[in-house]
């Protein structure tokens, strides 16, 4: 490796060693607001379900909008990661790692979201494949049981997915910080989570061979998990649920509200750890077209989601629709179409709104646009259900606004956390793709760095 | 000390001076099991030592799909049939929510025999694996080749071959 990719690398490890000012201030306010989320749930569970807002015929709330926003927003990770990395993807190297750990922990946190809505989170237990004391076993016939096996199976497998390329560079923090004879704590802990890794070919060999299996199965378990969320919804009877494009529209509004989520995360690494030698102009640009890409598939979808609603005229199925185009929804719908589709055309579509701050200000719109469209899903249509009589209203309790803010809180306080255990851009893809750059470009090598005098002794 | 090994080690910074070196180890006929290569990074393709580079990840992964297929399906039906629900009429196992369920079965026993696989081809999960020499210049981006001689002092073939650089 040459000289200065070595001091380039530097920003990458900084992080990682000692105490950072800036970054522990971060991490408590983090810690804050994610104890708004258990101050709040713990009140719930004390003063039970009733708290919420949620009563008939709006039974799912901003509890259930949230959980769909959050596993919308997993979908960053390991679906991007794994569809670059099976295109080969060159651009792709710095992104993988900060993209796949938004995934883990957006799915750790949309995951307790069904916890809390239950109200009584003790009783989860039923959902799980066990019989209960009257032998009864869940009910695979429900999409709910679905909805388990599907996140279960996604979050095993990004965890997996994330940990698997990250041993190498948990063997070199491990080397690292054995060599500079570092805080104890931390050789430990990399000594352990390296798990003896020592860069043999035939390992190499294995891993490569391991994540690229990974990438293949990973891609149709986030396309199912967003699938059967949405069928969570389609399944039921109930007017602008039932239908059959409920799957691929949440999958292509799951993949938009991700790479909005990339695109913030992205500026915040770039402008708070100063790794734009790796998250480059060029790397904004390519995720500010593939947003403007799904931005453009979730417009038509939402298009062609109400165009025939509004054709058919089924009285039930209009009464949302007007309430949504013109009615009590009309600003949060048509704000949404406006960050969703109106904002990321207008910015991304020109070369200047592909840098950074462009595409960071439609990360925010999209992210606040797309939580728009779940609650409107969620709330907007069970408001009105197909008898007259039982129409309600609903109004979000400071628990669930609460428990709302808190979530980001607890996203931010992990992500922060993991951003000082671990290298948020994958040192040996980079240096890899260095190599490869120098190869493929008929460059020459690097100049090495100084040799080391000829070593003889025994094996260590 | 008679009877041990004796390790010689060298330090390459860029890929192609560590080829050089293996294929000069592999030129003089050494053995694969006296030839150590270490990189922070995959070197791809590397002169044969007489050993080839196997995973059987792809065949794991089929394999581990076909039973975690199989126990979600058993799942399902034995389930369904261990405590069966009036249907009205339908089946008892409903073979849509029994696909989809032995799909995630099928992901996930995939993807646990890719990990055990990637873990047991490496020689991984070794926790208190001791630090080994240069690992800190590893850590760097070298490559550290290795050789072990059984003549003491070394034979002059293994110097030669890894002192390509020095």
């Amino acid at each position: 490796m040459s000289a200065p990719s070595k001091g380039r690398e530097d920003v990458l490890f900084r992080p990682l060693s000692g105490v950072r000012p800036g970054l522990v201030a971060c991490t408590i306010l983090a810690a804050m607001l994610a104890g708004v989320l258990w101050f709040c749930w713990g009140y719930q569970i004390r003063y039970d379900i009733g708290v919420a807002g949620i009563n008939r015929p709006v039974f799912w709330g901003l509890y259930i909008a949230t959980f769909v926003f959050w596993i919308g927003i997993s979908h960053a990770g390991t679906l991007i990661s794994a569809i670059l990395r099976v295109t080969s993807a060159e651009w792709r190297r710095p992104v993988t790692r900060c993209a796949e750990a938004i995934t883990v922990f957006a799915l750790m946190i949309g995951g307790l979201f069904p916890l809390i809505h239950l109200g009584r989170p003790w009783l989860f237990w039923y959902m799980v494949p066990l019989p209960n004391h009257r032998g009864l076993w869940p009910n695979f016939r429900s999409p709910l049981a679905w909805d388990m096996m599907a996140i279960f199976t996604y979050l095993s497998g990004s965890i997996l997915y994330f940990l698997l390329p990250m041993i190498p560079d948990l063997a070199i923090l491990r080397d690292r910080a054995v060599a500079e004879d570092r805080g104890r704590f931390r050789a430990r802990l990399y000594r352990l989570l390296a798990l003896g890794w020592r860069g043999t070919p035939q390992q190499w060999f294995s891993l490569e061979g391991g994540i690229k299996a990974m990438a293949v199965i990973v891609i149709p378990v986030a396309v199912s998990v967003h699938t059967i969320v949405s069928w969570d919804f389609a399944m039921t009877m109930q007017p602008m649920w039932h239908s059959t494009i409920f799957g691929p529209y949440f999958v292509a509004g799951a993949i938009h509200s991700g790479i909005a989520v990339l695109l913030v995360a992205m500026y915040v690494l770039r402008r708070v750890l100063k790794v734009g030698d790796y998250l480059t102009d060029q790397v904004f640009s390519n995720l500010g077209l593939l947003s403007l890409t799904f931005a453009l598939i979730w417009g038509y979808f939402t298009f062609a989601e109400h165009l025939p609603v509004w054709y058919a005229r089924e009285p039930s199925e209009t009464a949302i629709l007007l309430q949504r185009v013109s009615g009590d929804y009309a600003a949060a719908f048509w704000a949404m179409v406006i960050l969703n589709v109106v904002v990321p055309l207008g910015v991304l579509s020109f070369p200047r709104g592909r840098r950074p701050v462009g595409t960071l200000f439609v990360g925010l719109c999209v992210l606040v646009g797309m939580w728009i469209e779940r609650y409107l899903i969620v709330v907007g249509s069970l408001r009105f259900p197909r008898l007259d009589f039982t129409l309600g209203s609903y109004q979000p309790t400071w628990v669930e606004l609460g428990i709302l803010a808190g979530s980001f809180g607890m996203f931010a306080l992990m992500y922060l956390l993991f951003m000082q255990l671990a290298p948020v851009v994958s040192i040996w893809e980079v240096r890899e793709g260095e190599q490869h750059a120098s190869r493929v470009g008929g460059g020459v090598e690097p100049e090495p760095h100084p040799v080391v005098p000829h070593p003889l002794g025994k094996r260590a | 000390m008679a009877g041990e090994a004796t390790w010689l080690h060298a330090v390459f910074s860029s890929s192609a001076d560590a080829r050089d070196a293996v294929r000069k180890l592999a030129e003089a006929k050494i053995a694969a099991k006296d030839v150590e290569i270490r990189s922070s990074v995959p070197l791809g393709e590397l002169p044969p030592l007489g050993s080839e580079l196997r995973t059987r990840v792809p065949l794991t992964a089929l394999c581990g799909g076909l039973v975690g297929g199989t126990a979600a399906f058993m799942l399902v039906s034995l389930s369904s049939m261990a405590y069966p629900l009036p249907t009205g009429g339908m089946a008892i196992v409903p073979m849509p929510p029994a696909a989809i369920v032995t799909f995630e079965g099928v992901a996930m026993g995939a993807v646990l025999s890719v990990v055990a696989t990637v873990l047991i081809e490496g020689g991984l999960l070794r926790l208190r694996g001791r630090p080994g020499p240069f690992d800190r210049q590893l850590a760097d981006g070298g490559i550290v080749v290795s050789v072990r001689s059984r003549a003491v002092p070394p034979a002059g073939w293994a110097s030669n071959a890894v002192a390509t650089e020095l």
